[in-house]
């Protein structure tokens, strides 16, 4: 038999699930940059993390991934998506795309997910639960209440966010997101 | 019976159970291909004579290449890359651990350097970062609560460096667990209530935390039920071998249910408590169990409400309307927190304030409050809990557990409720 004359057949790619999740990421990485410097919170979680914070969220084998860490001045910034060169401090792995596609869609929540095995996380755990809880603001600021409270636990009431700080929070986050 | 849409469940440590367990360890470590192990263990178990046992157990067919009994309770990497030293100065080819949590985690870590080489455990921190079989491991455990025997983490300190490292990975899962009467048979009362609450706490939360499942629930209630039927019985009479064995099996089960589902509120306190006020890890569990269920009510008291079953029996069960078996439970726990404290002479504490060190001063005064509620804020164990906790939440459950009063849940933030009991 020769086995060449069988040639490996690749599984589909998921294209289209990829490229939703990928723009996902970018929103999401672009937002963490914006609410670090228009959210007094999010600002005040980021100052606790060390100089050279860098956290990769990808999914798990190749991508797409988002890279959110501090600059040498210290200012929180979106760095891009490729991993060449770069040195993380703190690794969330999505374990798969359709599991990545359940988040990003709000079917299951950060912490269904979390609780569901979805989630791999390396390094320092400190850092990593001041990143659940700034993802979960950043979140409040880009999605409306209905859609967020699939995502969260438990959506802030008035007395913890001000209907103040979540507007004006929220147009700034979009106008620095897309513009800045 | 809740079914999550999807999750993942590992079990895989062969595990010996009996009056006469250790006896079998001989067999088994000639079937795992090991000539020359090593016995790590602590100052406390090697003065009680556990090794002793052990060596006899062993019998003169095994030998033993070296025997490391200075792991002090809070373990350290440098305490690791010493017995990692001895180990292959001794050209051993393999690891029993008698002891409690940090012999064994201590035991696991070391396991790392000499299977995979290297002296830097900072590069296998994380999870999955172990991707190759170690070398075999055989852990004895001598307290019946950590159930780290069944569990594949181990955490370890980097006292210079002021962290704690932690390793999860399957293949940290030893290979052969030996739940023997005679290794807890030295505990001391108080310690034996404080381990065997650790071991309740398991198995409670495990089975009403957001990481459930079918089969981490078929392993939690039974533990539930050996601890709850024996632990008062233990502590009492330190030598009923039955007891005894019964809380080594009850560890173990509720060993096996956390690490698959996780744990929640409880723990998420009590590993602040501990490393902010260096509280026995057990003693924190046992004061802090009924609150952490109470302040779940109005999403897991339905789950609560199945734990009133194996904590205080059927007849109890069937006799309780199910809106008031959550509450019954928790008081169930509370009481056995009672006698437990009267079973030691007050050695077993029931509330924070009650919580003394050795030379009699409070461990937990309310000015540290501020440093625990820091503390936990960053405790990944937050997020397996049904409720999102925020610092007013941490803080009015401290102060309930401080005075010894029952949760005000007046005074907590509530988010949707999930649970088809309600409860105010």
């Amino acid at each position: 038999m020769n086995i060449d004359r069988y040639p490996e057949i690749p599984p589909k790619d998921k294209f289209i699930k990829k490229a939703y999740v990928a723009i996902m990421l970018w929103i999401v990485g672009r937002a963490m940059q914006a609410a670090s410097r228009v959210d007094p919170v999010v600002k005040e979680e980021f100052s606790h993390l060390r100089d050279n914070f860098l956290l990769r969220l990808w999914v798990a084998p190749n991508g797409p991934s988002m890279f959110v860490g501090k600059d040498k001045n210290g200012k929180v910034k979106y760095m891009g998506w490729n991993p060449r060169g770069k040195k993380t401090t703190l690794d969330m792995q999505i374990k798969g795309i359709e599991q990545a596609v359940l988040m990003f869609t709000f079917q299951e929540s950060t912490a269904v997910a979390t609780s569901n095995d979805r989630l791999i996380v390396s390094g320092d755990l400190d850092d990593a639960c001041a990143i659940v809880r700034i993802l979960d603001i950043v979140e409040i600021f880009l999605l409306p209440k209905i859609i967020t409270k699939l995502a969260v636990k438990r959506y802030p009431k008035w007395s913890q966010m001000s209907p103040l700080r979540k507007y004006v929070g929220r147009v700034l986050v979009y106008i620095r997101a897309f513009t800045v | 019976m809740f079914l999550p849409k999807y999750y993942e469940f590992c079990c895989r440590v062969k595990t010996i159970a009996g009056h006469k367990a250790l006896e079998s360890i001989a067999g088994e470590l000639d079937t795992l291909g090991a000539r020359n192990p090593i016995i790590i263990t602590d100052k406390g178990v090697s003065g009680a004579g556990l090794i002793k046992i052990v060596r006899t157990a062993l019998g003169k067919k095994v030998k033993i290449a070296a025997i490391e009994d200075n792991v002090p309770p809070d373990s350290d990497v440098s305490v690791v890359n010493r017995v990692a030293k001895l180990y292959k100065s001794k050209k051993c080819d393999s690891i029993i651990a008698v002891g409690g949590g940090s012999v064994m985690d201590t035991a696991k870590a070391v396991n790392i350097l000499v299977s995979l080489g290297g002296d830097d455990l900072m590069s296998y921190t994380g999870a999955g970062k172990v991707t190759e079989k170690l070398n075999p491991l055989v852990v004895i455990p001598t307290t019946s609560g950590t159930g780290s025997e069944m569990t594949l983490v181990a955490v370890i300190a980097d006292h210079a460096r002021k962290m704690k490292m932690a390793f999860t990975s399957y293949f940290l899962l030893p290979d052969l667990a030996v739940l023997d009467s005679r290794m807890t048979k030295t505990l001391p009362p108080f310690l034996t209530s404080s381990t065997a609450m650790d071991a309740l706490t398991h198995a409670c939360e495990a089975y009403t935390c957001m990481g459930k499942n079918p089969l981490s629930d078929a392993y939690a209630i039974p533990a539930i039920q050996l601890i709850s039927q024996n632990v008062v019985r233990a502590v009492k009479k330190p030598g009923d071998m039955k007891a005894r064995l019964a809380l080594a099996n009850g560890s173990a089960l509720a060993g096996v249910a956390f690490s698959n589902s996780m744990v929640a509120i409880v723990h998420n306190i009590g590993h602040a408590i501990g490393g902010v006020c260096n509280v026995p890890h057990g003693v924190a569990m046992g004061i802090l169990l009924p609150y952490g269920l109470e302040y779940n009510y109005h999403k897991s008291a339905h789950y609560t409400a199945d734990l009133l079953y194996p904590l205080a029996g059927e007849e109890e069960f069937i006799n309780t309307p199910l809106n008031k078996r959550p509450e019954k439970a928790v008081a169930y726990i509370r009481q056995l927190n009672e006698d437990l404290h009267a079973a030691t002479g007050g050695r077993h504490s029931r509330y924070l304030k009650e919580v003394v060190d050795r030379d009699g001063n409070q461990m937990v005064p309310r000015e540290k409050f501020d440093d625990i509620i820091r503390t936990a804020k960053g405790d990944p164990a937050q997020f397996y809990n049904p409720e999102d906790v925020d610092e007013n939440d941490y803080r009015v459950m401290l102060e309930c557990a401080y005075e010894g009063i029952p949760l005000d849940r007046k005074k907590i933030k509530k988010g949707k409720r999930t649970s088809k009991i309600r409860i105010p």
